[in-house]
């Protein structure tokens, strides 16, 4: 729960005044399944060096296309089938995992740190500070967040880190928003009053009293953006800046694919599409079971 | 009031002006449209020309000033690439491109609205859950691989829909799902939270004190009010959705304002893509504006404490 | 291959013929056989043909005068508008709006003899005051060129034109005819009654088919011109439709939303091939790729010892590459330059596969564990292509990472010289054998990192060369010299994979050698019609 100082508490998070029927703040709704996909999915991306059966960046033109294994024409050498260019479809999605964890929870970490610091101090200063941060949000926030990673990736090319770095650099608006609107409510308790009183500085108050109330909404916004991240890595794939060829990612796959749907090969579509779908529902779910645990007075999201 | 409304406005002219600098600069640095506007291995005379005829010769500041002076007059320049007036392109385009977010919000509303009441009500354990899931999954999915799909299962294997384009009203129901599904959570959360607070209201209390069956409380009270705030969203992801639904149009091949977009950027076409990121921008701006406005009307703590 | 006017001017020396008596003859000769068989019967045009296309149509391709130099302009061209000379089935250097062109000895004067029955939409009839004033205006690729070497335009009456050139200029032709639009001829009268912008919004020309409406980046409509002088048209309206996404396309085609498509590539083309009710057309197109080694004029790299090179193009394995990302169809040659339709080709021995010799090459240059080769640059449209190659590359040790650009940073970057190490270059531009070369492998050329002295010098020597034969013999030596020495690597001479529906007739395609889309359109038809 939130870290709180001995004259504050806050609401706490049973104080709906619900029958029982209604207050599902149980212990029971734990998101037991998401939870563990998720974790799956990041075991699987430390430990892809010894999971993964082939080099998933190498292949041979004469492997070609071949199937999963319990469809005719395919084999146990290649559990889940071969890729345009004779790659083993299983390597590539357990080596995806990696990069699809590491974009998403690097860019969504980047893109937090960013949003929450400058959302933090534009609603604690005020002023002019905050006038000048939350006219740059506005006008990040018009300039739509694809267009802007589009404009990024012809800028610096397409690279992993480069694409970390565009969402960084989309993502951080939400975090600022939300998080200032936040800190305009908490300047106003009596722990923040109480530490002015006692004479800490601007930066302390903002480090050691409001940032960890804060982080609650953060935690709760950046498993929220982790699903879009995912998506959107996928979306630039499609408009070819992604993550460039041949490293595998979920998303370049997904859009590589996409033309063998039309030829039956299903395979090459569908079982990456299942990955980022497993991927973005659980990251979604679990967010939403934070946020009612968290913070229930998130409302704008 | 007044006071607060002046400032309002001043600081959407700011923001604009702030996106006219930022995207004019941006595209600039996004590369050379007169590569691509030649076959490789074209003489330096060629691009030279190019650069003169499209005023890039000139010094950024100079170019700056030609652009905002020409926005004075709703001027957005001449495409590189069609060699027609920006305006003229977005305007033919933008109606398309309302219509279809128009649907795919109709869609996402009817997907969500349902799905959040369920959520909140919990009415019987199935029904709740798939209507969530089936929400979350929109979010889960990227937009063009369910465009891809839908095309593939709808329109070659079923051979019910018309496959890209616009036109008929059939035109227009696999675009509209492809957007309106994706922005479905976001309206059903809301949905949900803001019943659940309507729901735990004094005047609800009251009224299941009085013996109201639960039905009739829910449908009749605390729905109606819950809206207000999911209106209120839909209202300003309408405005987002008719500026992200690029991929989607590309995909349908959706004749709207995401598809010139997409295609002035491939082209390095900087009057097109300052002009779409404008008039965008521009959009969301002052519907943000006037819903802070609005809420300042019916809530004086806001004009006054800020 | 050789353009007509050569054949013309061998006669005339042979026989002792006097330049105009020779002039006469050919005229009478070429007017009777170009207009002998094309001169069907009017039908009455029918029906109606969609295209799904996979760029987006502007409307600067409406108007010849701003020919950027790409290829796809010309896909509206032909059907729009007609020019004095150009590409036509058969004939590199069909006499169209001409009947008749001569070239003086000297190679100073070109005679152009207007067509009688040439008219626009309007019905104004061709004149010559419309050839010279379609030149005047002609700011497209290599407009700077065209106008410093033409001294004068003489327009002694209504049907002829007098090209009077400053110093003999060889390619003259090739450009005016098939390079530029400045042979594709407008309305004089109705041009500056317009302007510039009105033209583009209501075009009218010369070609087989009129302007009716254009949405731009969705839809183009045209319907016959009826009048046209070659033939009446066999399909009545032609329309356009712009799907940039090829599944989607694929999809229209299948479903009988539209009856031709162009570019479908790897799996698609399967799918295409595979379903009975659908052609696949493919085309040889002109685009040539080939992977140059920026670093080789350096002494320092180990791109310098030819050995190295010639390890590098042994092991890519280009059959396996073509069947799978174009269905074998591409043609596999040792020209990484020029395509073999070009004026000046000269035939490659076929690139060899063979990994193991790769590697003795390599081990002999001093890298028996191969190397680090740094980077390899790509346009991401054609990525699939590089990944197979890099592939390849690694696999006898010379170890690259792939960098796919987005096409205009791709393009700048290597004009700029910036990118280095490996770059995977193509290109489609029309021209001949002298002009592809200028740009990649001479001194001063756009992607010329660097060049050799003896190479340059041939270029200076072919340019002024006058004589057709004494020509091919410098540029043929040129390219095999680069050959020789594995400046480039060869990789293909892409085929430009379409489809057509169950509806056509005649598509155009294939019909005019080396033109990648459909024409000429009046000789496209229905099935049955």
């Amino acid at each position: 729960m939130t870290i709180t100082s001995p004259v504050e508490t806050t609401v706490p998070s049973g104080d709906f005044p619900f029958s029982s029927r209604f207050d599902f703040v149980r212990l029971s709704d734990f998101p037991l399944i998401p939870v563990l996909i998720l974790s799956t999915i990041a075991l699987v991306a430390i430990f892809a060096n010894v999971l993964a059966p082939h080099n998933p960046e190498i292949g041979s033109l004469t492997a070609r296309f071949k199937p999963p294994f319990w469809q005719a024409g395919g084999s146990t050498k290649y559990l889940l089938g071969t890729d345009q260019l004779g790659r083993d479809v299983l390597s590539r999605l357990i080596f995806g995992a990696r990069v699809s964890m590491v974009v998403g929870f690097t860019a969504v970490i980047f893109a937090g740190a960013v949003g929450t610091t400058l959302g933090i101090i534009s609603g604690y200063l005020g002023g002019w500070v905050d006038q000048v941060i939350m006219r740059l949000t506005d006008t990040w926030l018009a300039l739509p967040a694809l267009t802007f990673a589009i404009f990024l990736a012809a800028i610096v090319g397409p690279s992993m880190w480069n694409i970390v770095l565009i969402f960084g650099i989309t993502y951080w608006t939400r975090y600022a928003r939300v998080t200032r609107g936040e800190v305009l409510s908490l300047k106003e308790r009596e722990f923040v009053r109480l530490a002015i009183v006692a004479g800490c500085s601007k930066f302390t108050i903002m480090l050691r009293h409001i940032l960890p109330n804060i982080l609650n909404t953060a935690i709760v916004l950046g498993s929220l953006e982790l699903g879009v991240v995912i998506i959107a890595e996928a979306t630039l794939s499609f408009l070819g800046i992604g993550v460039p060829p041949p490293q595998p990612a979920w998303g370049l796959m997904l859009a590589d694919g996409k033309q063998s749907l039309m030829v039956g090969r299903w395979w090459l579509s569908v079982l990456p599409g299942c990955c980022i779908m497993l991927m973005v529902l659980s990251a979604n779910i679990l967010g939403d079971w934070l946020r009612v645990k968290l913070d229930p007075q998130l409302r704008q999201l | 009031m007044k006071q607060y409304i002046t400032r309002r406005v001043g600081y959407c002219l700011l923001s604009l002006f702030l996106l006219s600098v930022t995207i004019f600069f941006f595209v600039r640095v996004t590369g050379d449209p007169a590569t691509l506007l030649v076959e490789p291995g074209a003489s330096e005379a060629d691009i030279a020309a190019i650069h003169h005829q499209f005023g890039l010769d000139k010094p950024l500041w100079v170019q700056y000033g030609i652009f905002l002076a020409s926005l004075a007059h709703g001027d957005l320049g001449q495409s590189f690439y069609y060699r027609t007036p920006v305006m003229e392109l977005y305007l033919s385009r933008l109606p398309n491109s309302l219509y279809l977010a128009a649907v795919a919000m109709a869609l996402s509303l009817l997907i969500g609205i349902p799905s959040g009441v369920l959520a909140s009500v919990r009415v019987g354990h199935f029904w709740d859950n798939f209507g969530k899931m089936f929400t979350l999954l929109g979010l889960s999915l990227p937009s063009f691989w369910v465009g891809l799909v839908l095309i593939l299962v709808f329109s070659v294997y079923l051979g019910w829909l018309p496959s890209s384009g616009a036109g008929t009203p059939l035109h227009l129901i696999m675009p509209a799902f492809a957007l309106g599904w994706y922005f479905a959570a976001a309206h059903m959360r809301l949905t949900r939270s803001s019943m659940l607070e309507v729901l735990g209201s004094e005047y609800v209390k009251l009224a299941r004190l009085k013996g109201l069956p639960q039905s009739l409380v829910i449908a009749k009270h605390a729905f109606k009010n819950a809206l207000i705030p999911v209106l209120t969203l839909a209202g300003i992801n309408l405005v987002i959705m008719v500026n992200v639904a690029i991929v989607v149009e590309v995909v349908f091949a959706w004749p709207g304002i995401g598809r010139l977009l997409y295609e002035g950027i491939t082209f390095r076409d900087f009057p097109v893509v300052q002009g779409v990121v404008l008039m965008g921008g521009t959009m969301i701006v002052i519907v943000n504006m006037v819903i802070d406005i609005l809420y300042a009307v019916i809530d004086p703590r806001i004009r006054l404490g800020s | 291959m050789n353009p007509p006017i050569e054949r013309r001017k061998d006669r005339a020396r042979a026989s002792g013929l006097t330049r105009r008596a020779a002039l006469v003859a050919a005229g009478a000769a070429a007017t009777a056989t170009t207009l002998a068989p094309y001169r069907v019967f009017a039908a009455t045009p029918q029906g109606q043909l969609t295209w799904g296309v996979h760029v987006s149509l502007a409307p600067t391709w409406f108007d010849p005068a701003e020919t950027p130099g790409l290829i796809t302009p010309f896909m509206v061209l032909y059907a729009l508008h007609d020019a004095m000379v150009k590409p036509m089935p058969g004939q590199p250097f069909a006499p169209c709006l001409a009947e008749s062109v001569g070239a003086s000895e000297d190679g100073l004067s070109y005679e152009f003899v207007l067509r009688k029955e040439a008219t626009f939409h309007n019905g104004d009839p061709v004149t010559a005051e419309d050839v010279k004033f379609s030149f005047e205006r002609y700011r497209g690729a290599s407009h700077d060129v065209m106008k410093a070497r033409v001294a004068a335009i003489e327009t002694p009456d209504q049907r002829h034109v007098n090209f009077k050139l400053k110093t003999a200029w060889p390619d003259f032709l090739t450009f005016y005819g098939s390079a530029t639009g400045a042979g594709w001829i407008v309305p004089k009268k109705y041009v500056e009654k317009v302007g510039a912008d009105g033209f583009k919004k209501a075009p009218i020309g010369a070609g087989p088919y009129k302007f009716v409406s254009f949405t731009p980046g969705v839809e183009l409509v045209f319907e016959a011109f009826e009048q046209y002088w070659r033939k009446t048209p066999g399909v009545k309206r032609l329309v356009f439709r712009v799907i940039q996404e090829e599944t989607t396309r694929l999809a229209a085609l299948k479903r009988g939303e539209v009856d031709i498509v162009y570019s479908i590539r790897g799996e698609l083309a399967e799918e295409l091939q595979r379903t009975p009710s659908l052609t696949l057309k493919p085309v040889a197109s002109p685009a040539t790729f080939w992977l140059y080694f920026a670093d080789q004029w350096d002494a320092k790299s180990p791109w310098h010892d030819e050995r190295v090179r010639l390890a590098a193009s042994l092991a890519v394995d280009r059959p396996s590459i073509n069947q799978a990302l174009t269905l074998g169809l591409s043609k596999l040659t040792g020209n990484p330059i020029v395509p073999d339709f070009f004026d000046f080709y000269w035939q490659a021995p076929a690139p060899p596969y063979d990994p193991a010799k790769a590697g003795r090459f390599l081990a002999e240059a001093g890298y028996p564990k191969g190397f680090d080769a740094g980077d390899y640059y790509c346009d991401s449209s054609y990525s699939n292509l590089a990944e197979a190659v890099v592939d390849n590359l690694g696999a006898v040790g010379i170890r690259t990472k792939l960098r796919p650009l987005e096409r205009a940073a791709f393009l700048e970057g290597y004009g700029k010289k910036s990118l280095k190490n490996i770059i995977q270059g193509g290109t489609g531009a029309f021209g001949n054998a002298a002009t592809r070369l200028e740009a990649v492998a001479v001194k001063g050329g756009v992607y010329a990192y660097g060049s050799d002295p003896e190479i340059d010098r041939m270029f200076q020597e072919q340019a002024a060369e006058m004589d057709h034969e004494r020509r091919t013999v410098i540029l043929r030596k040129m390219q095999q010299l680069l050959a020789e020495r594995t400046i480039f690597a060869p990789i293909w001479q892409l085929a430009f994979i379409n489809g057509v529906g169950p509806r056509v007739g005649q598509s155009g395609f294939d019909l005019i050698q080396g033109f990648a889309y459909t024409g000429p359109y009046e000789d496209i038809t229905l099935k049955g019609s």
